[in-house]
């Protein structure tokens, strides 16, 4: 770590612990210490040294007022460094997007203090209006509570890529919303693993008693997917909500320039010859069903290149589709 | 004694320029920060590594003119430092952590802004965890931060998108089904129009601070509420749209129960909507495959298909 990182680091850590300090009045040095990810040692020996900053005539009775007894520290409010600072744009924005996602989630603001401090928050950022929507399907509370409760829900599911509805029995273990949908990652007993769900896809949900302990152990492997789950191809991070399958592939398809815009909203869609008079994209396939679905969107003009056997699944939909409309 | 660190030094000039009334020269500040060296040149250096420091850390380092031999004056304004005194009381500090702790963005993670209100450092862990919300934020999308900052000092923002050169008053910045979106009034447009943030075409140039001026009336949400079958300039008409029990749930949690005109035992539903756009919602239905049906009106189900008899055809010249 370069020295100039090193003083970055002590400055921004000295002014977060003196901006809390002031809020606390007091707090006990094992306390603080913990908090900050410092020994107690390095507490007292960093607020000592920043006790005796400040210059004439900014003494440091004036600027700072930083007291460490023998177990405690101290600070008064609306001292120099003790005083809560302005957030930039990328601070203030990702706060008022974290709380206006998390009161996007029901249930999640039952005694309102969410709502309240976003108020007061939003008042001192000038009113910058960002709202934050996230689908409530009518099983996410089923769904939560079952994850809550430990409980087995036996659900019909309805697969994207595969296009088919099955049942399961599943023990929910984590819940996340990605992109804008509820997925849930659950124990599935059919297939004796763990499984992602999209909730807003599960079309019934009973719950069948309590969990097993097999069904809850930690440390099991990633999901596998039940079937088409978010965007294809997108990057997995701490929650993706895409886990590639066996029948994942590439597709090559070259398309009306018109319909460029509906390739470049897929995260796994690259431009191969962006340049072409038919402009010539890749896409990561989850299924038949999704290509399906894409190139029927995509229309007439749309065709696959490479592989040619993904040619016939556009009419084929199409033929299957036209036998409701007559 | 031994020299003063550069946290102190740092700690120092920070205090100093936020007390200073008026601009400070370099040699005026030297004379009050101890641990300047001496020569003119290497005094500079440093003072110029220490006042990036402070600006890289979001301190508000103002550079003015001054009278006299240095021309050149510090300061911070105590102002454009401080925030206003929030008046949060406990359980919404703490509300405030749960949510910063429950939503992922990625970078910035808000823990930043925590620090900065006195809410910084590890909080203690209580009760059972939360659902997680994956948000992607500012990293891939430089255009947004720009955005809120414009909208809150209501300035006009230009931008290109599309390959055309905008200019709108953005009244709000909104995340929905994945992607950020600005919703504002185009000016060259004279419409109301949203914008997919991710599409943006290189970084957002904001006007001066209220030099927006959104039309009265002007209301985000129902900008922002349309549905892409509602973006035509054609006549509104109403459509029936049959939808089967596999894809009844995902398309009543999409449209809402409000859109629900008939539910079937078997678990099926109608949803009507109101439709000046034929072939968004052409694509919208096909997207469905064969869970969906256009029951009315007649037109809209030629439309339908028409668009499934010409890939047919496609596909039988190839």
């Amino acid at each position: 770590m370069s020295p100039s990182n090193d003083t970055a680091t002590r400055l921004r850590r000295l002014l977060a612990i003196l901006t809390w300090l002031a809020q606390e009045g007091e707090a006990p040095i094992d306390e603080a210490a913990a908090r900050f990810d410092l020994t107690p040692e390095a507490l007292v020996t960093e607020l000592e040294m920043a006790a005796c900053y400040g210059v004439p005539p900014y003494s440091p009775d004036e600027l700072l007022e930083i007291i460490v007894t023998d177990d405690t520290v101290s600070t008064r409010t609306g001292t120099a460094l003790a005083r809560p600072r302005r957030l930039s744009p990328r601070e203030g924005l990702a706060l008022a997007a974290a709380v206006r996602a998390l009161l996007a989630v029901p249930g999640s603001d039952v005694d309102g203090a969410l709502s309240r401090a976003l108020v007061k928050l939003e008042r001192a950022l000038g009113d910058p209006s960002v709202e934050v929507e996230l689908d409530t399907p009518e099983l996410l509370e089923t769904v939560r509570s079952a994850l809550d409760s430990r409980e087995r829900l036996a659900i019909a599911y309805y697969s994207a890529s595969t296009d088919q509805t099955g049942e399961r029995t599943i023990v929910p273990r984590h819940l996340f919303a990605s992109e804008g949908h509820w997925y849930v990652d659950a124990w599935c007993e059919s297939a004796e693993g763990v499984r992602r769900f999209r909730v807003d896809r599960i079309a019934s949900a009973v719950p069948t008693g309590p969990a097993g302990p097999d069904a809850l152990a930690d440390g099991l492997a990633s999901p596998t997917p039940t079937g088409r789950a978010g965007s294809p191809g997108a990057a997995a991070p701490v929650v993706g909500a895409f886990v590639p399958g066996p029948d994942s592939r590439r597709v090559r398809v070259a398309v009306e320039p018109g319909m460029v815009w509906l390739l470049e909203s897929i995260p796994s869609a690259v431009a191969v010859d962006p340049g072409a008079r038919r402009p010539v994209w890749e896409v990561f396939v989850g299924g038949d069903a999704w290509l399906e679905r894409l190139l029927l969107r995509l229309g007439p003009d749309a065709e696959v290149l490479d592989p040619i056997e993904d040619r016939r699944l556009a009419p084929e939909a199409a033929v299957r589709i036209l036998g409701r409309y007559r | 004694m031994a020299p003063p660190d550069r946290l102190e030094r740092v700690t120092d000039l920070l205090l100093v320029l936020l007390d200073t009334g008026r601009p400070l020269s370099l040699r005026e500040i030297a004379q009050r920060v101890p641990g300047y060296p001496e020569g003119h040149d290497a005094r500079r250096q440093a003072f110029e590594r220490d006042k990036k420091l402070l600006r890289d850390e979001g301190v508000p380092v103002a550079t003015e003119a001054i009278e006299g031999d240095d021309q050149i004056g510090y300061r911070v304004d105590p102002d454009a430092y401080y925030l206003p005194e929030l008046g949060l009381d406990p359980d919404e500090q703490a509300a405030l952590n749960l949510a910063v702790a429950g939503v992922h963005l990625g970078e910035p993670t808000g823990r930043e802004a925590l620090s900065k209100l006195g809410l910084g450092g590890r909080w203690p862990r209580r009760g059972a965890p939360l659902p997680v919300v994956d948000l992607p934020l500012v990293d891939g999308l430089p255009a947004l931060p720009a955005l809120f900052d414009a909208v809150r000092r209501r300035a006009v923002v230009s931008f290109v998108y599309r390959g055309e050169e905008r200019s709108v008053d953005v009244a709000g910045i909104r995340f929905r089904g994945g992607h950020w979106y600005a919703v504002g009034w185009d000016r060259d447009r004279d419409q109301a129009r949203t914008f997919r943030v991710d599409r943006f075409e290189g970084p957002p140039v904001a006007g001066e601070p209220g030099s927006a001026s959104v039309p009265p009336g002007f209301d985000p949400e129902e900008v922002f509420g349309r549905d892409p079958w509602h973006f035509g300039t054609g006549a509104a008409a109403e459509v029936d749209v049959a939808v089967d029990a596999a894809e009844s749930p995902r398309v009543v949690t999409e449209l809402g129960q409000g859109a629900v005109v008939a539910r079937e035992s078997d678990g099926s539903v109608v949803v009507r909507l109101v439709v000046t756009d034929v072939d968004a919602l052409v694509s919208w239905v096909l997207d469905l495959l064969d869970h969906a049906e256009v029951l009315r009106p007649p037109e809209v189900r030629d439309a339908v298909i028409a668009r499934l008899g010409s890939i047919i055809a496609a596909g039988a010249d190839r």
